[in-house]
C-alpha cells in the first residue's frame, strides 16, 4: 500500500481507463497514461485522436464518462488545478478584446481576486521578469491584438508561468508557426523545463519537432495506441498501422457538431 | 432646465445610467453580446403589455421580470437545444415584440404609451426610476468593478478562465442578470429600440482612442455620461425624443473619436519611426 502511494506520488500525470463520448462519437475509449514528474511528454495524434478533448479532461473543462484522472496525485479540481497551468492554442485568444499585455498577465495574479489592475511598481517588476524569461520584454505595453503569433505564444506562456506552475500543459503550440519558430519555440520549453523543474505535457500532431525534444512520446487514437521514446514510437509498427504516420496523408473527418475534437 | 423636477429626474438617471451602460458596454460588445441585449430589451415590450394588462400603473416591475425571464430562457435553449444562437434570440426578440403589441392593441387608451416606451421618454422618468437606478447603479457598477478581472479574463479565453480557477458559468449568468437589470431601466430613457445603442456606442468610442483596457472603460464611462447628459439636454432644448437625441450625441462622438484616430495614424505614417 505504501509502495503504491509513493508510485503516485510520483506521477504528474495519471490516468486510468478514460471513457468519454461526444454526440455519436466515442472520442476516447479507454485511455490510459503515466506521466513522471519532471518528464517532457508529447501526446501526438491526427485530428479527431481525441488528444485535444484528452487534455481538456486534464483540466476539468470536460467531465469523462467513467475513467480516474489524478493530477500531481489528486483529483482534478480548482485546488490541484491552482498549480497547473494551461496554455491554449494561441488562435483561440479573442483577439479583438483591447487588453495590453501588461494587463492580460496580470489578470492571471490577480484572477477571481476582483482588485482593479493598476500601475503596481512591485507587480510591473514581476510581469516584466516573467516576459524577459521568455525573451519579449519589449512587448509590455503593446495591445495584445497587435502581437504576431509567435510573439502571442510567448506572452501565453509567461502568463501560464506566473503562478509557478508544476505541470504545464500545451495544447497545439506550434500550430500555424512556421519552421524556424518552432525550433525557437521547442528551446525555450526546454530551457524554462530545464530551470523551472517542471513536468511539460504537450499535445501536437506533429511527431518532427516533438521528436528531438520529448522524453517520452504517447501516441493517441482513442485509445493510447503506442508509448516509448521517441525513436521507439516512431519506428513502431503499431503506430503506422493506427494512423499511417509517414504513410497515408489523413483525411479531415468532423461529425459534425464536434469542435472539440481536434 | 435645471429647475423643472422631471427634468432633473431624467438628467440624474441619464447620468447614472449612461456611465454605468459605457462600463458595462466594454464587456458586452468584447463579448459580443449586443445581440443578446437587444433580444432583452425587445422582450421588455411583452412585459409592459402584461404590465398594463394587470393594471400596473408603472410597468418597470413585470418589464424587468420578463426580460429576465426571456433572458434565462435564450441561456436555456442555447444549453440544452442545437438552435443557433442566432436563431433562438431573433425568435425570441420578434416573439415577444409581436406579443406585447398585439396585447396593447387588445387594450384600450395604451396606443400613446407604445411610442413612449419604443423611442424612450424624459418625461416618463419617475421618483422610483431615480431610486431603482441609483440601487442598480451600485449593485451593477460595483459588482462589475468587483469581478473586473475575472471577467476580463472570460471574455480573452473561457477555457483560460477556468483554469484560473474562476467560476465561469456563474459569472456568466450572474452578467447576464445584471446586463438585462441595466437594460430595463434604461428602456425608460432610449426607448426599447435604441437601448442597446449606449452599450455599444460608448464603448466603441471609446476604443478609437484607447491603447488598454484601463483606457476603454474610463473613456467609455465618460462618453456613456456625456452622451447621456447633451442627450437628455438636447431633447428639452429642442423638444426632440429623448433616445434617438442621446444616440445622436453618442453618434457625433464616436465620428470625431474616428476621424482624429484616423489623422493620429496618418500622423505617425508621415513622421519617421523613432
Amino acid at each position: 500500500m505504501a509502495e503504491i502511494k509513493f508510485h503516485r506520488a510520483g506521477l504528474a500525470v495519471e490516468v486510468r481507463g478514460l471513457r468519454l463520448r461526444l454526440g455519436d462519437t466515442q472520442v476516447l475509449r479507454g485511455v490510459d497514461l503515466h506521466v513522471p514528474r519532471g518528464a517532457i511528454v508529447a501526446i501526438i495524434g491526427p485530428n479527431g485522436s481525441g488528444k485535444t478533448t484528452l487534455l481538456r479532461c486534464l483540466l476539468g473543462l470536460e467531465t469523462p464518462d467513467e475513467g480516474e484522472i489524478r493530477l500531481l496525485g489528486e483529483p482534478v479540481g480548482r485546488k490541484v488545478l491552482s498549480r497547473v497551468a494551461y496554455v491554449p492554442q494561441r488562435l483561440q485568444l479573442d483577439r479583438n478584446f483591447i487588453l495590453s499585455v501588461r494587463e492580460f498577465l496580470s489578470l492571471r495574479l490577480q484572477a477571481a481576486k476582483g482588485w482593479m489592475w493598476q500601475g503596481h511598481r512591485k507587480t510591473d517588476e514581476q510581469l516584466r521578469g516573467a516576459l524577459a524569461d521568455v525573451g519579449v520584454e519589449s512587448l509590455f505595453d503593446r495591445p495584445i491584438a497587435g502581437l504576431s503569433g509567435g510573439q502571442l505564444q510567448r506572452v501565453l506562456i509567461a502568463f501560464s508561468l506566473l503562478t509557478k506552475p508544476e505541470l504545464l500543459l500545451l495544447d497545439e503550440p506550434t500550430a500555424g508557426v512556421d519552421n524556424p519558430g518552432e525550433r525557437s519555440f521547442y528551446e525555450l520549453i526546454t530551457g524554462i523545463h530545464q530551470r523551472l523543474k517542471l513536468t511539460v505535457v504537450l499535445v501536437s500532431h506533429d511527431l518532427s519537432m516533438v521528436y528531438r525534444h520529448a522524453t517520452r512520446v504517447y501516441a493517441l487514437n482513442g485509445v493510447v495506441c503506442c508509448e516509448g521514446t521517441p525513436e521507439e514510437v516512431m519506428n513502431a509498427d503499431s503506430l503506422r498501422q493506427a494512423y499511417g504516420i509517414h504513410v497515408t496523408p489523413y483525411h479531415h473527418d468532423h461529425p459534425p457538431g464536434h469542435h472539440h475534437v481536434h | 432646465m435645471f429647475t423643472e423636477a422631471y427634468m432633473q429626474r431624467a438628467l440624474l438617471v441619464a447620468l447614472m445610467l449612461g456611465p454605468l451602460c459605457g462600463f458595462i458596454g466594454v464587456f458586452v460588445t468584447a463579448r459580443r453580446m449586443s445581440f443578446f441585449s437587444d433580444t432583452v430589451s425587445h422582450a421588455a415590450l411583452a412585459g409592459i403589455a402584461v404590465g398594463f394588462w394587470m393594471g400596473f400603473q408603472d410597468p418597470t416591475i413585470p418589464m424587468t421580470l420578463v426580460s429576465l425571464g426571456v433572458a434565462m430562457l435564450m441561456l436555456w435553449l442555447r444549453e440544452k437545444t442545437d438552435l443557433l444562437n442566432d436563431t433562438i434570440m431573433a425568435l425570441l426578440l420578434s416573439g415577444s415584440v409581436a406579443f406585447g403589441i398585439v396585447v396593447m392593441s387588445l387594450l384600450k387608451g395604451y396606443r400613446g404609451e407604445l411610442d413612449r416606451y419604443l423611442f424612450g421618454d424624459i418625461l416618463s422618468v419617475g421618483p422610483v426610476d431615480v431610486g431603482l437606478a441609483a440601487v442598480v447603479v451600485a449593485i451593477a457598477g460595483g459588482w462589475v468593478l468587483w469581478n473586473l478581472n475575472s471577467l476580463a479574463l472570460i471574455t480573452a479565453h473561457e477555457d483560460l478562465a477556468h483554469v484560473s480557477g474562476i467560476s465561469v458559468r456563474a459569472l456568466n449568468y450572474a452578467f447576464v442578470i445584471l446586463l438585462t437589470v441595466v437594460v430595463s431601466l434604461s428602456i425608460r430613457l432610449l426607448g426599447i429600440i435604441l437601448v442597446t445603442s449606449l452599450l455599444v456606442i460608448p464603448p466603441a468610442t471609446a476604443r478609437n482612442l484607447a491603447n488598454n483596457l484601463r483606457q476603454q472603460i474610463l473613456g467609455s464611462i465618460a462618453i456613456g455620461a456625456l452622451g447621456g447628459f447633451g442627450g437628455v439636454a438636447a431633447s428639452f432644448l429642442l423638444n426632440l425624443p429623448c433616445g434617438p437625441s442621446i444616440v445622436l450625441v453618442c453618434v457625433g462622438m464616436f465620428l470625431l473619436t474616428l476621424a482624429s484616430r484616423s489623422l493620429l495614424r496618418l500622423g505617425r505614417r508621415q513622421s519617421p519611426a523613432p
